[in-house]
């Protein structure tokens, strides 16, 4: 640990911080763009200009020197300053409130005046740094440079005017992402980000990365715009809410962003051991399915050969009815992996409790391909809660948890199944296919029209990641929070709500409240979890032992 | 967005020749990266400018990035990225070339060879509908002493009068 005097305040400090950090971790705000904390350190905007003692404590060293590229580490007895600073550090003296309001000058030479048009404007660094420590006018009267407007890959507009070189995209490209598809072209102040294109303009190599999302987060002004987001809304206007992403079992931790009408987009939020500050486009973009007008609505039942909407209270009367008169042996209730550790929970004891039957399955998105960056990974398991599901289905005395073909070949001999499935756009395999047509009656809980739902005698509208609380497990065992964001579409029910109801409608036990109250019965009772209360949990989870 | 890719239908690749140098000079540097002067030059020797083909080409030899090659093409003006002819001839136009007398000899290359200047982004603008000659201006060729001074190719030539200018041009093979 290093003591330093930062400003008026002293702290003590870990070796290796910059000063950025270390101002950041004590509320003193050191405005930077090229820096960020996930990339390598060009100190090439100059923004984070700083004051440093390191000989005397009465006279600052000669130059500024950069925020970023100044870490703290102790120095030997004799060289501390005052008998005790590591390093004195000054972010307020006037040279360098100087130094940040020419620098901004420079920055906004090219910039155009177009925030009342800009995506960013509201999260923008150079919109908020200007504000904070700029000049109130430019002595620039000479012509503006303005490069084209271009089109970077599938998800990624660039608005090169409004760029101001401070090359994190390209770092980004080059050190997480390890594909380089980014780079500089022309030099001066005729520097432009760009691809690789032709003479012509033709691109030689567009920028496609699975990971290329993250460029335009980490674009510290509006110059790289994500195209699923272009002109949607205004930044300010939509509420956020800190979940975990459910495309994959690595479990980025995310900020959805919504309004009453769906969701908007979904950002990256930092955690240190699992996704750091990325994620990849699939889960980035994979939302749409949850605003879709497809959506299940109402519970459906099949009645002559055709499924027609029906209420609640018939759905589930229809499915006491058949449930009642059937041998325990003859069931096979199905959790999923798309679930959250509460549904599950639920549907495991209203199976286990309720139905006495101990066969139970786990069904979720097909396996996908598993794709490694230098910096990323994205797991092949396309489901956030595979860990999860299958420890909490599971752990109660006598059950089985069957995957695969063991499941289906269960599932073909059984009478009744009860199918929670929630996983968008699942395709049937044949095996699959078969197993279920040979059911006699099939219920199944999703959020959308799927092969499974054509399948079924009655089908239950549930719930996706957006509209409910709960927990997921990844695949590394750590236990996080996804939070509901928007209200679930039409009379569509949280699952877990859905399976209490059906057991209380067969004389069940099964009385909670919210998902917090069931997690703290997970905790209690599902080994390894003791810890895993909502409160525990937190915005950044907990790992399993 | 026009998902469209360059195709690129004849693969460029160092001759013989220019194959032996390259690994001769490849030697010389401690990461292949350093060696992306030469090599560029190397190129652009044989084809004659820095094709999308070429970039691919030097990239894949030098272990980087297309892009990479892209950016050092287009920092220095000395890099094609389009076809020139046979002579690029590049007249220096930064203040003792002016005060020379530089215009005067720059004018002269326009009227002979009938073509106006290229510029960095339309070298075709330069260049004659025979393809032999590229005419441009640079900044500072570092012989004021000499001036005016034109470059044609990898040659210097200096203290220039229109008449001296018309003796070269005749005396350069076709």
């Amino acid at each position: 640990m290093a003591f330093i005097k930062l400003n008026d305040l002293e702290i003590e400090v870990e070796d290796g911080t910059n000063i950025v950090e270390a101002a950041r971790e004590h509320g003193i705000e050191v405005p930077h763009y090229c820096y960020h904390p996930g990339l390598s350190r060009p100190a090439n905007c100059r923004m984070c200009l700083i004051d440093v003692y390191l000989r005397s404590s009465e006279m600052p060293e000669r130059q500024l020197a950069t925020g970023c590229t100044t870490t703290v580490r102790s120095a030997p007895p004799d060289k501390k300053l005052d008998g005790k600073y590591d390093i004195i550090v000054r972010t307020d003296s006037p040279r360098v409130i100087k130094a940040r309001e020419d620098i901004l000058e420079f920055l906004l030479v090219h910039h155009p005046l177009d925030c009342p048009v800009c995506d960013q404007a509201g999260e923008c660094d150079l919109q908020d740094f200007s504000y904070r420590h700029g000049h109130d006018k430019s002595r620039y009267i000479e012509v503006k440079n303005i490069p084209p407007k271009k089109d970077l890959g599938p998800d990624v507009l660039l608005y090169s005017t409004r760029c101001i070189v401070c090359t994190r995209c390209i770092r980004f490209c080059d050190e997480v992402s390890g594909s380089g598809e980014l780079g500089l072209i022309n030099r001066g102040s005729h520097d432009e980000i760009d691809i690789p294109r032709s003479h012509e303009g033709i691109p030689i190599q567009l920028l496609d990365n699975k990971l290329a999302g993250n460029v335009v987060d980490i674009c510290p002004v509006g110059a790289l715009i994500s195209k699923d987001f272009l002109f949607k809304s205004r930044p300010w206007f939509m509420e956020k809410a800190n979940s975990v992403c459910s495309g994959c079992s690595v479990g980025c931790n995310v900020t959805v962003e919504y309004k009453a009408d769906g969701l908007y987009r979904i950002k990256p939020r930092f955690h240190e051991d699992i996704n750091q500050h990325w994620m990849c486009d699939d889960g980035r973009l994979g939302y749409h399915y949850v605003n879709s007008d497809d959506r299940l609505q109402l519970p459906q039942k099949r009645v002559d050969g055709e499924l027609v909407t029906t209420q609640w209270a018939d759905a589930l009367a229809f499915i006491t009815e058949n449930l009642s008169e059937v041998d325990a042996a003859d069931i096979v209730v199905i959790g999923s992996a798309q679930g959250t550790n509460e549904d599950n929970y639920v549907l495991q004891q209203f199976a286990h409790d309720v139905l006495k039957t101990t066969q139970l399955g786990l069904f979720g998105q097909l396996h996908g391909e598993e794709h490694k960056f230098p910096q990323f990974t994205i797991e092949a398991d396309k489901n956030p809660n595979t860990a999860g599901a299958r420890t909490v289905l599971g752990y109660a005395n006598g059950n089985v948890v069957l995957e695969g073909n063991e499941l289906w070949e269960k599932v073909a001999g059984a009478k009744i199944v009860y199918l929670v499935s929630g996983v968008p756009e699942r395709s049937l395999e044949d095996a699959e296919r078969e197993a279920l047509e040979k059911v006699d009656f099939l219920i199944v809980q999703d959020v959308l029209p799927s092969a499974a739902t054509e399948l079924a005698d009655v089908v239950l509208p549930g719930t996706t990641f957006a509209e409910k609380d709960g927990t997921f497990t990844n695949s590394t065992g750590w236990v996080q929070r996804i939070r509901k964001s928007i209200d679930p579409p039409g009379e569509a029910q949280v699952d877990w709500e859905i399976t209490q109801q059906l057991a209380k409608r067969l004389g069940g036990e099964i009385d909670y409240h919210f998902a917090g109250e069931i997690a703290i019965a997970i905790a209690e009772n599902v080994p390894g979890y003791g810890d895993a209360t909502h409160q525990n949990i937190g915005d950044t989870g907990i790992k399993l032992d | 967005m026009s998902d469209e890719i360059i195709q690129i239908e004849t693969p460029f690749q160092f001759n013989e020749e220019n194959k032996r140098e390259f690994d001769e000079l490849i030697g010389r540097y401690p990461v292949k990266e350093a060696a992306m002067l030469p090599t560029l030059h190397l190129a652009q020797r044989q084809a004659g400018y820095i094709s999308p083909a070429v970039m691919k080409y030097v990239a894949e030899l030098l272990e980087l990035s297309v892009m990479k090659v892209k950016d050092v093409v287009t920092f220095y003006p000395m890099f094609f990225e389009e076809p020139v002819g046979k002579y690029v001839i590049r007249v220096c136009h930064t203040l003792p070339c002016a005060l020379r007398d530089c215009k005067v000899v720059l004018e002269h290359l326009k009227a002979k060879l009938g073509t106006d200047i290229a510029s960095e982004t339309n070298l075709a603008k330069g260049t004659t509908d025979d393809g032999k000659f590229t005419l441009m201006k640079v900044e500072c060729l570092a012989s004021c002493d000499v001036a005016p001074v034109i470059m044609v190719n990898d040659d210097l030539y200096k203290n220039l009068t229109p008449e001296m200018v018309d003796e070269l041009l005749e005396q350069l093979p076709n």
